[in-house]
């Protein structure tokens, strides 16, 4: 009796694991996983938001045509906080979810120690936004990036610094991640081959939680620069540009992509005025990219974040490269990825042997009534 | 140099607000609020919340009005929230083994941050900087290239007379009795007719009023605030209360200053690279010459 029970007992479980593997493929099983990965909590949550949001925007579209290969695609997200840390957790998870590629990482610092899992595990990555020259120069066949590198941005920085404002003195901030840290020495680089050493006339980094930004900005007032160049995110850039104005800084300032958010201008508000940032080129005056920004701004009732097309280009390159490699296949599909030019609403995107996107990239931008508007 | 000064006494004097509730907890409960950063936090949200109320129905009122009233209202807002947490989260385990208090404290300041981020979304907020304008713009140089602004100033003499009014309170009031008793034997205390749970309660009303005192002047000294932001002036603050003696009173406003002081002098001097680890240093310095902290030698006895 006893062991005619366990066997029922067996039986039902057995059965139960049969019904529940035969839901399986509308739950997800038979879908094709994709992995967003980026700071969906904490500091830069803005940022972790508008990528998931163009990824899923992209993945959207594709199941509206039917899937990939059949299959319907479902995104996976996962937080890395914007910690190196949690990133490299986040990857393995994302891993060993099977999924088919990955949109992200969002920064510099987490994207370089996420692409070693992905690449050990062959899972082909793209970020939209990671720019550290670190992260392709490791020549990994599948790791890409769908945005600029920071040898590019300093470069471009210190260029219309010298050209166009004609800045004599320069002082340089950095929040000490390798992005921000990465980004003004590429910077400074340019400066000092351009303007000689002594352009520089303060150079010093603080903690990427740092608040107190009153020791620093009192030693650069001394120095009176043309120029304030400041390599960070966008939630240290706006209190740091209210206090170097209410400091009686004159100087301009200067910010890499990591500030291009509505939260630099809502925190700095008329501080923010004037500040320059480089970033891609504005995607409001290319006429391809209309039908993404009105849709995301119907979708999810507020404008396109900066990288969201990047993110949505990036994730439309993946599933595309899925389709004609006619499989999951990391090896194939990096390949695939590699291979074809592109057509996206951003421009025609080829990859070069590293995994970069060809051709120049970074513009100037300006906050100018309240807006990021493009000069170029 | 003298520049590093003034930042460090307005920085310090912020920590030591932050401390005493601290050390006052921990002087009579023996145990360590970990949410009190938690509080400083709500306090800045609070006082924020207060202004934004106040630049859009009290547009006639004057600033510095609207400022106090702000003050004002994130210290009660922030009593209530140290009442409650005391109550739910620390009462039910008075008598508990002494960890639970401290896994609880850790869990309520988990609790809080979220509670916020939910409420405010994770994203920085700005200070209405109309109400602090003329505290920032009215600017004096000191001798020697220093330059400080009347918000300095503010900064510097809210905090003095809120330590003041502590030290009258503890040392004055019929309260402040019991509370001193209180933090020298429980027991005896309340045998002697001591209502030992309201002293607790008031306790925390008290250093949670001055933690909310800190974080509005904080968020209008940075500009801005975030969910997050009180886990770190936590930590600092817990540091100063170590530094100066845990449980002493005089210790954590003499710990906050000491290490803001030597945080601004340490950046002034060796460049801002290892901010952090100076004022680690000093305590290091500190603890292995003096175990219980600047003036902790004559609680030790007490708790």
């Amino acid at each position: 009796m006893n062991i005619t029970w366990r066997g029922f007992s067996g039986f039902v479980f057995v059965a139960a694991l049969a019904f529940a593997a035969a839901c399986g493929p509308k739950g997800g099983a038979g879908a094709i996983r994709l992995g967003v990965a980026g700071p969906m909590t904490g500091d830069q949550a803005a940022f972790g938001e508008e990528v998931l949001y163009g990824a899923s925007l992209a993945a959207e579209e594709w199941n509206e045509r039917g899937g990939v290969l059949g299959k319907r695609i479902k995104i996976v997200k996962r937080d890395d906080q914007a910690k190196p840390d949690q990133a490299t957790q986040a990857a393995y998870e994302l891993v060993s979810e099977g999924v088919a590629g990955v949109i992200g990482h969002f920064n510099s610092g987490c994207t370089i120690p996420a692409s070693e899992v992905y690449h050990q595990n062959n899972v082909p990555m793209l970020t939209p936004s990671a720019t550290n020259p670190d992260i392709t120069d490791r020549k990994y066949a599948n790791i890409f990036r769908v945005c600029g590198r920071d040898d590019d941005q300093g470069r471009t920085a210190a260029e219309y610094a010298v050209k166009t404002l004609k800045v004599k003195k320069v002082a340089v901030l950095h929040d000490r991640t390798p992005y921000g840290a990465g980004l003004t020495d590429q910077f400074k680089r340019n400066i000092e081959k351009s303007l000689g050493a002594k352009a520089i006339v303060y150079y010093d980094g603080f903690d990427d939680k740092e608040k107190f930004f009153d020791p620093y900005l009192q030693e650069i007032k001394k120095k009176d620069p043309d120029l304030l160049y400041f390599g960070g995110i966008y939630h240290q850039a706006g209190p740091l540009t209210v206090k170097a104005r209410e400091l009686g800084l004159r100087a301009a300032v200067m910010f890499g992509d990591g500030v291009i958010n509505e939260q630099y201008i809502e925190s700095a508000k008329e501080a923010a005025e004037g500040a320059y940032v480089t970033f891609g080129p504005d995607p409001e005056k290319i006429p391809a990219a209309k039908g993404f920004l009105e849709k995301y701004r119907k979708t999810y009732q507020k404008p396109a974040g900066a990288y969201s097309i990047y993110a949505y280009e990036a994730a439309n390159i993946l599933l595309a490269s899925i389709a004609r490699a006619k499989g999951t296949d990391g090896k194939a599909v990096s390949e695939e990825i590699r291979r074809s030019p592109h057509e996206s609403s951003i421009g025609t995107i080829r990859f070069d042997g590293k995994g970069d996107i060809q051709g120049s990239y970074y513009v100037m931008w300006q906050v100018r009534n309240g807006k990021f508007a493009a000069l170029q | 140099m003298t520049q590093a000064l003034v930042n460090g006494l307005t920085l310090g004097a912020v920590y030591a607000l932050v401390a005493l509730g601290y050390s006052m907890v921990y002087g009579i409960l023996g145990m360590i609020n970990f949410a009190h950063g938690e509080i400083y936090m709500l306090g800045a949200f609070h006082g924020i919340l207060a202004l934004a109320f106040a630049q859009h129905y009290l547009a006639n009122f004057s600033p510095v009005v609207c400022l106090l009233g702000a003050l004002v209202l994130a210290m009660l807002f922030c009593g209530g929230y140290g009442f409650t947490l005391e109550r739910i989260a620390y009462r039910p385990l008075r008598h508990a083994p002494v960890l639970s208090p401290l896994i609880s404290a850790i869990g309520m300041s988990f609790l809080l941050q979220n509670y916020v981020m939910v409420a405010q979304g994770s994203g920085i907020r700005g200070f209405p900087m109309e109400f602090g304008r003329r505290l920032t713009e009215t600017r004096f140089s000191a001798f020697a290239g220093a330059e400080f602004s009347l918000l300095e100033v503010f900064i510097l003499a809210t905090s003095l007379l809120c330590m003041a009014g502590l030290h009258l309170y503890i040392y004055r009031s019929k309260m402040g009795k019991a509370m001193r008793a209180t933090s020298q034997d429980r027991r005896m205390a309340s045998l002697l007719g001591v209502d030992v749970d309201r002293v607790i309660s008031a306790t925390f009303i008290a250093g949670s009023a001055l933690a909310a005192v800190a974080g509005v002047m904080v968020s209008m000294y940075v500009h801005a605030v975030k969910f997050n932001d009180g886990y770190i002036m936590g930590m600092k603050a817990f540091t100063a209360a170590v530094l100066g003696g845990i449980g002493n009173i005089p210790g954590a406003m003499l710990g906050g200053v000491l290490l803001g002081v030597v945080e601004n002098i340490g950046i002034w001097f060796l460049g801002a690279g290892y901010k952090d680890a100076y004022s680690f240093i000093v305590l290091l310095l500190v603890l292995i010459v003096l175990p219980r902290g600047i003036l902790g030698e004559q609680v030790s006895d007490k708790v």
